[in-house]
């Protein structure tokens, strides 16, 4: 067996005295999209932020490609190769698009590489060339989505990770994310994501980790855990709530 | 075909520069040649106070932090470049108990003035360094302590500044040209720092200092970059002026003139150098005219007692003014550009 690209080993973190992860562990293997499941509060962001740093797990381990990358600093981990879209998109919204995607590719930065790089994004987000010299905040949601997925990707990320990238968005800009995403894995980049759209996200992704109460409930394919886990039971508490698609 | 091309795809892409260069040089010649001396004495003043406040730009405008502290490294710069270019007879003279080491110095003006920027720049990167690490608010507070504490010094060691008495003699230097040619270099520098990638990291870091920090950027390095930087310019500013107003005491580095330059950087807008430069302008023109009307009224003897501090109301008036209204100052984050279908337009002028 391969050892994974990231390994999360038992990590526990909390905010203040408020315990959010009680032991997390999971594995993304190169090449995979691999989902984080789970309502609010279940601890998914958390882990996210564990991962890149921005918040130090009191225990427990993160390695990525065979080094220990527990704590490192945010930009240390940036320039190891993971890339994360936060959610509630956080693009500079005072900067042009065109200082965002270069924001971006300053983790990697390679004058030729980055014109390359761009035409790239511009494949990928049309939008994006034709509001190249606007500034960010001037865009819409689902365009700032896309800013905020490019930007990522101008890193060259060995590992995406989306935190929500469909919070907020209509259900049309909704179905061009996950379009994107399931190109992305067309291309071979590895991704975690995270989201609260269960149903869509099974529908993209080869693993799921199904998250309550900071603790992995269930894990494994997605075949699996649409044949395991009654989905809308999740979101409501344990209660039938008729099948059906549950979008919260 | 190709020069005149290629000069109009440059002055396009650096069109914010250009455009407040061009009229800086136009106006610095016209007033040369036609002015009066006291036209040429505002405009070279005025170029002196845009070296100071695109000093302070670099640091606020592109980090969002306010800095009170930057008059004090106009002070340091002034204080430096005068202490080594004043021939040693009027330093024994004028400052009796300066450090001999110190009066014995002398050097040209201009490597004092540029000795007088390091100075600065050297000062602002050790202190600083704990600095940069401060959050927004605290920060702010810790720049305004150390002003006082640059104050304190200034007043108090007189081996080298003279304490609170005027330090005089220091050479005349400044001309329209020198302060003219300062205040374009200090553009460029600003517009290169703002548009390289560290100012880039910097302006991300201002506004949301952790989504920077998620995109890999080292914020607590890009502040401490543009601070640094900043005072240099602060600090060259400040011995362009003291060769200008030759003798000078520390109230000139406090709260009043630390008033003066940020009015100037708020009311053009601190978030873009069009601002710096546009905010100067106009608390300039603002402060000549309002000067003079004070005068002219205090000389007609209409009133029974003095009207003192009129100018000071006034531009207080323009700054909250200016602070509910347009709290982005009248230039706002944004470079002003000229609107690519003019530059289109004449270069299809140029084509024909």
């Amino acid at each position: 067996m391969t050892t994974p690209m990231l390994k999360v080993d038992d990590i526990h973190a909390s905010y203040g005295a408020v315990r959010a992860l009680h032991g997390i562990s999971l594995e993304v293997n190169e090449g995979e999209v691999v989902a984080l499941l789970g309502i609010n509060g279940a601890g998914k962001s958390t882990t996210l932020k564990s991962i890149t740093g921005v918040l130090r797990p009191t225990s427990g381990s993160v390695t990525f490609l065979g080094e220990d990358i527990t704590s490192r600093s945010p930009e240390k981990i940036v320039k190891r190769g993971i890339s994360l879209v936060p959610e509630g998109r956080e693009i500079f919204g005072a900067l042009t698009v065109e200082e965002n995607l270069r924001l971006g590719a300053f983790a990697s930065y390679h004058r030729d590489r980055y014109k390359a790089d761009l035409k790239e994004m511009f494949e990928l987000f049309p939008i994006l060339e034709e509001r190249f010299h606007q500034p960010g905040g001037l865009l819409s949601g689902g365009e700032q989505q896309m800013l905020a997925i490019a930007r990522a990707l101008m890193a060259h990320p060995k590992l995406l990770m989306l935190d929500e990238p469909s919070l907020g968005l209509s259900p049309a800009i909704t179905d061009d994310v996950f379009a994107l995403i399931t190109s992305l894995r067309e291309r071979g980049l590895t991704i975690l994501l995270v989201e609260q759209n269960a149903e869509r996200a099974l529908e993209v992704v080869d693993k799921a980790y199904l998250l309550a109460n900071g603790l992995v409930e269930v894990s494994g394919t997605a075949d699996d855990i649409k044949k395991k886990v009654d989905i809308a039971s999740v979101y409501l508490g344990g209660e039938d709530a008729e099948g059906g698609e549950v979008q919260l | 075909m190709s020069i005149i091309q290629r000069s109009l795809e440059w002055a396009r892409k650096h069109s914010t520069a250009v455009q407040l260069i061009v009229p800086l040089i136009l106006v610095g010649v016209l007033v040369q040649m036609f002015g009066s001396s006291l036209l040429v004495n505002v405009y070279t003043f005025f170029c002196v106070s845009l070296m100071m406040v695109l000093g302070v730009q670099v640091f606020m405008g592109n980090s969002g932090i306010l800095s009170f502290l930057h008059v004090g490294f106009v002070g340091v710069g002034a204080y430096a470049s005068g202490i080594l270019s004043t021939p040693p007879a009027v330093k024994a003279m004028g400052v009796p108990n300066m450090f001999q080491t110190l009066v014995d110095l002398q050097i040209p003006v201009l490597p004092a003035i540029l000795l007088g920027g390091i100075v600065a720049a050297i000062i602002a990167a050790v202190i600083s360094y704990p600095m940069m690490r401060l959050s927004d608010a605290v920060g702010v507070i810790t720049l305004f302590a150390t002003l006082i504490v640059f104050h304190v010094i200034m007043t108090q060691w007189d081996n080298v500044t003279n304490g609170p008495r005027t330090f005089f003699g220091v050479p005349e230097y400044t001309t329209l040209t020198v302060a003219l040619v300062g205040a374009l270099l200090m553009i460029v520098l600003a517009y290169w720092f703002r548009e390289s990638s560290m100012g880039l990291r910097v302006r991300a870091s201002r506004d949301d200092r952790h989504a920077a920090a998620a995109t890999g950027i080292n914020v607590v390095r890009a502040r401490y970059a543009a601070f640094v930087l900043s005072a240099l310019m602060a600090g060259l500013a400040g011995g362009v002026w003291a060769h200008f107003i030759t003798s000078f005491s520390p109230k000139a580095f406090y709260m009043s003139e630390m008033f003066v330059l940020l009015s100037m950087v708020v009311i053009g807008g601190a978030g873009s150098i069009s601002g710096a430069v546009i905010g100067t302008t106009v608390v300039t023109i603002a402060r000549e005219v309002l000067r003079q009307v004070e005068a002219s009224i205090n000389n007609a003897h209409v009133l029974s007692f003095e009207v003192f501090g009129l100018t000071e109301l006034v531009m207080a008036i323009l700054m909250v003014a200016v602070l509910i209204w347009r709290p982005q100052g009248i230039i706002g984050g944004q470079e002003l550009k000229l609107s690519r279908f003019k530059f289109k337009k004449k270069e299809e002028v140029s084509n024909v």
